[in-house]
């Protein structure tokens, strides 16, 4: 209780402090507003970029697991995959009648090929051949029209679904659905629209709004059967861990292709988590250079606060020395400096917070959704005391170590 | 609550060569005397202050207080005993400018752990010692230098220590205004309190009822006015 009232003291001449030199103080949490700015929107964009890439990521299913040719993610030498046989469709079948428990199976292919509608044009467009299955495999769902059904699969109908970017570039704000647009050389009928998945397609990832579906049967026809890898996504039962469930994939695959006991599977599991992780390291690294730069400007305004906090030291020997001469510890002198810094570097990080909301306001208005966190807010005036307290703590040290005497004898 | 100073020396260093402020002191002085301190310019009397108020510590010796060794102790102990044991008044007042007069009174019971209620009733106590209720929201630049001074000896009897010590405290004040000063020291001394004052002024060592003198840091005289109505006379003629 004792140590309580000085300590209210203390805190009561750090604002004083502050309020008598207000002009110097803007100048000097500058550095901080400018610092804790930099951090927030850091961790707030990485925060945006996670959160548009799991919504993203979800199209593809936590429960799905995808047999493919090459792995997603190649850690180690792209060309050891360069001799794996693409897989084909009729390994699809097998794998479906040898996995009962399988919610589902669905192949898929898919293609680059230009789109276009009337004189609207769009390059590189990615066609993907599929089939009802596809429905249950994700998320995602037609915002207009329909989906692919069975019968558009077995009847080999020249019919598409377009994916919301697709549609916006070809079609512009008309109604696309029964509109027929060209598909390569090939004419489709629009027979519904995928809703926006997400804005970004970064890192070079798939961008799911930029996706037009076809029946597999129609794709083959069209872009043909020769050399072209397909891919199979298997839903796995909700009674099966993912894991238990990869091995029996595994298992089936490797009989389906004939594989002895000593060689290796020639074809690769992928399953979103594989994404999800291999996205946190990349983004954990850029994070990591985001904050070592953006701490950088931490510093450099902790520097201009030790360097005030000095002056203040300074200035203020007099009055050091007869505090000490009544009977203050250096305790007392100590807290009342640390206050001061800690409280200029608190009212910066507000600032740089507030402006932070702004940036955000800007950020999730032209770039990505992206908010600011409450633990985000919490980090940031965590760190803008700390950065008070430590660029505080030399000056304060050196005051609180003052003699009296020469103290008050200082001019 | 005697002081008693042995064989106390303070040497500065100023380049080469040493300064001896204080040379080889001692002193003993007892519960409620009155002492001034005199001596010409430079023979060590605010030093011998300094070390009596335990705001500065002696290069060699001892000084024991009510029985403690006070040259052993480290800052913060001797914060403590500043703040509960002795009040020191300067010549240049040394009030905090930006605070007001309660405040400046009061500080020594914030950094005594004093709770705020007790807090301000012992501050006005102190300021009514003074006279001065009608000033305590105003800040020191806004007070003659004579109600400074009555400030300054406010705050160094607010904890109600046993010494109060005073350098030059008439030192900054025209005659008047410095007997108004006297006076208060001379009331705090029929209190029970022990007073040791350095002063230039014939007129002010008058009050005291020993008379201690320095010379180039050694005690030249150390004299006890019996009566002190003839005290003038005897020490001074
Ligand atoms: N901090 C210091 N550094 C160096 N020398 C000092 C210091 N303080 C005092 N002295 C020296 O010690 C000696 C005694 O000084 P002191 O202040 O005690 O004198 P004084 O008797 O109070 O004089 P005055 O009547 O002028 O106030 C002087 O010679 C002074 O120059
Ligand atoms: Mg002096």
């Amino acid at each position: 209780m004792k140590a309580w009232y000085d300590t209210a003291e203390s805190l009561k001449i750090a604002l004083a402090a502050i309020k008598a030199n207000k002009s110097r103080g803007v100048l000097t949490t500058l550095g901080i507003v400018i610092g804790i700015l930099a951090v927030v929107t850091t961790m707030t964009a990485a925060n945006g970029l996670g959160n548009t890439f799991r919504e993203n990521i979800s199209t593809l299913g936590s429960d799905v697991l995808y047999v493919s040719r090459r792995p997603w993610v190649v850690t180690g030498n792209f060309f050891q995959f360069r001799n794996r046989k693409n897989l084909e469709l009729k390994e699809s079948k097998l794998l479906e009648r040898r996995l009962r428990r399988a919610v589902a199976i669905n192949p898929s292919s898919n293609a680059n090929r230009s789109v276009k509608y009337r004189s609207n044009v769009m390059e590189g467009t990615t066609i993907i051949g599929t089939t009802d299955k596809h429905m249950l495999m994700t998320a995602s769902t037609p915002e207009l029209g329909r989906f692919i059904t069975s019968f558009d699969v077995r009847f080999k109908k020249r019919v598409c679904v377009i994916g919301s970017e697709v549609k916006a570039k070809l079609f512009g704000n008309a109604d696309a659905i029964n509109k027929r647009m060209k598909i390569g050389r090939d004419s489709y009928r629009v027979i519904g629209v995928m809703e926006q998945q997400g804005s970004a397609g970064f890192f070079g990832g798939p961008n799911f709004d930029r996706q037009v579906f076809t029946p597999i049967t129609s794709f083959t026809k069209s872009f043909g059967h020769r050399n072209r890898g397909f891919n199979i996504a298997v839903k796995a039962p909700p009674e099966v861990s993912l894991a238990d469930f990869e091995y029996e994939v595994i298992g089936e695959m490797r009989k389906i292709r004939k594989l002895r006991p000593a060689q290796d599977d020639d074809f690769s599991i992928n399953q979103m988590n594989q994404l999800v992780s291999a996205y946190n390291n990349v983004m954990g690294v850029i994070v990591l250079i985001g904050l070592v730069i953006t701490g950088i400007s931490l510093f450099v305004g902790g520097i201009g606060v030790m360097n005030i906090m000095f002056v203040s030291v300074t200035e203020r020997t007099r009055e050091i020395g007869i505090r000490k001469a009544i009977g203050a510890k250096r305790r007392a002198i100590l807290s009342q400096f640390l206050f001061e810094s800690s409280t200029i570097c608190l009212i910066g990080g507000v600032v740089g917070l507030v402006l932070a909301f702004g940036v955000t306001g800007l950020i999730s208005k032209f770039l990505m959704p992206a908010s600011i966190s409450l633990p985000i807010v919490a980090v940031a005036i965590f760190v803008s005391i700390l950065t008070g307290v430590v660029s505080g703590l030399i000056p304060a040290f050196k005051a609180s170590k003052l003699n009296p005497i020469d103290a008050l004898r200082y001019e | 609550m005697a002081l008693r100073i042995t064989d106390v020396s303070k040497t500065y260093q100023m380049g080469v060569e040493e300064v001896h402020a204080l040379q080889e002191v001692s002193i003993t002085i007892e519960d409620n005397e009155y002492v001034a301190i005199m001596g010409p310019s430079g023979s060590g009397k605010s030093t011998m202050m300094n070390v009596l108020g335990c705001l500065d510590t002696p290069t060699s010796g001892e000084y024991h207080l009510a029985g403690e060794d006070v040259s052993k102790m480290n800052d913060d102990q001797l914060a403590e005993i500043r703040n509960q044991k002795i009040g020191f008044v300067f010549q240049t007042f040394n009030l905090i400018p930006r605070a007001s007069v309660f405040h400046n009174v009061e500080l020594p019971l914030v950094y005594g752990g004093v709770a705020p209620a007790q807090r301000a009733d012992m501050t006005n106590a102190a300021i009514g010692k003074v006279a001065l209720e009608d000033r305590k929201t105003h800040k020191p630049s806004e007070l003659s230098g004579g109600q400074r001074q009555r400030v300054a000896i406010a705050r160094a009897l607010v904890n109600n220590p046993a010494i109060i010590l005073a350098d030059e405290p008439t030192g900054n004040l025209d005659s008047v205004t410095g007997e108004e000063i006297m006076a208060i020291f001379d009331g705090l001394h029929k209190a029970g309190n022990t007073i040791i004052l350095v002063t230039h002024e014939k007129d002010v060592a008058e009050h005291a009822s020993r008379i201690i003198r320095l010379k180039d840091g050694r005690v030249e005289s150390d004299l006890v006015t019996q009566r002190p109505e003839s005290r003038f006379g005897e020490v001074l003629a």
